[in-house]
């Protein structure tokens, strides 16, 4: 059994016919990359997978650990121990870069939990360790997110979800607008977590910097699967990165 | 009376009737930024707690209305005041609590103009209630006299600078005060408060780091149907007591919040003391005679409003404190 499991998922928004009977395995403890061109259908594979809404799984099954999660609200399926780090990093700009990282705490209060089950393995860092992975989170810790730039807030969504509890990290486009210089940092904490035992599930548009970090490799491509396989094979297939990443 | 001390009376009575809608406009606007919920019904709620608190504090007698046909017309508990104070709130906070449940949480997804439809029906339905039950006749709301018996909340009170107020409008600006500071810290510096402040902007992203929002979401609309309760306590034995006051007090309440702009507490406590001063002024000020031209301010006290909002609005569409992003 893998970790997680898709099995002909067809995903709509609206009306719109986006995944079109998806399926793909994530083994645990591996970095599995998702790439594609933009409009694929990769960020409406995560958030299928992470109960947002929309869009809407219409058939088909998500499985994580063996439990169908299809259709769960977003809260449940994450306390299951899915996180999401949507793409545009969505930090709350409102709050201090420490308030941001405590709500990833809130989780674990009474009045959150009461009456539910937490059923992730992996605990979230402390607030320590996490400061102590980004010091310049640390040294912005009452400064309002919003004035952030954009690197630091990429970071920010790391380390927020650091501090959650998860098993299965999804990431869409970590890399987005960032300089090289902050896109190795961001590696570094996704190679750091992957050592910590989370497994991930990296979504990018840069196909050379994903194939670098993943084990294993899925191409989408207008909603279907069109390669599967070891990062390894994806590099040496030419043909393919071609047609569907123009790479 | 010296000038000094007009102005500062009219300065009272504007942070008085400013209080009132403070305590409208901090439960409006924060269910309105949170959950996004454009509740018509609020000054319903505001009605509830005025006969609520008239209900709990005095005895009454009827002069028209089914319950006063049907041989009811005597009613009330009479436990005083200060019990209205602490039972309306609950009372009304549960009210709010099953009004979210069973109405609000329904059409968080749907519309601006579905909400509005279905919440200014419900304000409808419940003036209409109160009007076939206690009639549309005013009700007197005496101010209490003492609170706790000992407390003299009523009569003049002489102030330095100012002279005589009447003491019951300081104790209405003192417990606004009070509430909003209490919500203030709520909000600021609670985890409950994290939470609704994060919904504020992103509450999609809030449910992914796996926090059950609507929890919050109830609370927040429990508390701002407690304040509008509070509301209907203490200004009910300022204003007339009949079935419109709800309705009447909805729109300097909306102003409030526009002005202030949308899910600031300070904002709506900026926004309600700019209306209730606009108000207060409009109302105090003495008439100018010139030539034989008379203009006499205080019937131009509600369109005065309208005016002050349009002016604000106009240099800061999404209200003093209110955030662009989140600017319906």
């Amino acid at each position: 059994m893998s970790l997680l499991e898709l099995d002909d998922v067809n995903a709509y928004y609206g009306e719109s016919h986006i995944l079109r009977g998806v399926t793909m395995n994530v083994e645990e403890g591996e970095i599995c990359a998702l790439l594609g061109r933009n409009g694929a259908g990769k960020t409406t594979t995560l958030r299928s997978i992470a109960g947002a809404t929309p869009p809407n799984v219409r058939s088909g099954t998500v499985s994580f650990k063996g439990e169908d999660v299809t259709g769960k609200p977003a809260e449940d399926v994450s306390a299951g121990g899915i996180s999401l780090v949507p793409e545009e990093r969505r930090v709350f700009p409102n709050l201090t870069v420490a308030e941001n990282l405590h709500l990833a705490e809130v989780v674990n209060n009474k009045s959150n939990t009461w009456g539910r089950s937490l059923t992730f393995e992996h605990e979230g860092m402390s607030t320590e360790d996490v400061y102590a992975q980004f010091p310049r989170l640390d040294e912005r810790r009452d400064q309002q997110a919003g004035t952030l730039s954009g690197g630091e807030q990429q970071m920010l969504a790391i380390a927020r979800a650091l501090k959650q509890n998860t098993d299965l990290l999804l990431l869409d486009e970590p890399y987005e607008g960032l300089a090289p210089k902050i896109i190795e940092d961001v590696e570094d904490a996704v190679q750091r977590i992957s050592e910590d035992g989370t497994t991930i599930l990296l979504v990018e548009q840069n196909a050379a910097a994903a194939i670098k970090l993943a084990d294993r490799a899925y191409v989408v491509d207008q909603g279907q699967i069109v390669f599967d396989g070891t990062a390894e094979e994806l590099r040496e297939d030419e043909a393919t990165r071609e047609r569907y990443l123009g790479v | 009376m010296s000038i000094v001390s007009e102005l500062a009376v009219i300065l009272l009575n504007g942070l008085q009737q400013g209080a009132i809608y403070v305590l409208l406009a901090v439960g409006l606007s924060i269910i309105l930024g949170t959950l996004k919920f454009v509740n018509f019904a609020h000054g319903a709620l505001y009605l509830v707690g005025t006969y609520a608190g008239l209900f709990i504090a005095l005895d009454v007698t009827l002069s028209s209305g089914k319950l006063q046909e049907w041989g009811y017309g005597e009613f009330g508990l009479g436990w005083g005041f200060l019990a209205a104070l602490i039972l309306v709130p609950l009372f009304v906070f549960a009210v709010g609590l099953l009004m979210e449940r069973f109405l609000a949480r329904s059409f968080y997804d749907r519309p601006d103009t579905d909400q509005i439809l279905v919440t200014f029906g419900l304000a409808i339905v419940v003036q209409e209630l109160f009007r076939v039950l206690f009639g549309s006749n005013s009700l007197p709301f005496t101010q209490p006299e003492y609170i706790l018996s000992v407390i003299p909340v009523s009569g003049p009170m002489q102030l330095p600078i100012v002279g005589s107020f009447p003491r019951w409008r300081l104790w209405v600006i003192a417990i606004t005060a009070v509430l909003v500071g209490i919500v203030y810290l709520l909000v600021e510096h609670t985890d409950f408060g994290l939470v609704v402040r994060a919904g504020t902007r992103d509450a999609e992203m809030v449910r992914l780091l796996g926090i059950k929002i609507s929890r919050p979401y109830l609370v927040v609309f429990g508390i701002g149907a407690a304040l509008a309760g509070v509301a209907g306590v203490v200004g009910g034995p300022l204003n007339v007591v009949n079935p419109t006051v709800g309705m009447n007090i909805l729109v300097p309440a909306f102003l409030t919040v526009v002005i202030g702009g949308v899910g600031t507490i300070t904002g709506a406590v900026v926004g309600g003391l700019i209306i209730g001063l606009t108000q207060a002024t409009l109302i105090g000020l003495p008439s100018v005679t010139i030539a034989s031209f008379t203009l006499n301010f205080s019937p131009w006290s509600q369109v005065g409003l309208y005016a002050i909002a349009a002016i604000i609005l106009l240099v800061r569409p999404q209200g003093i404190f209110g955030n662009e992003e989140v600017a319906p």
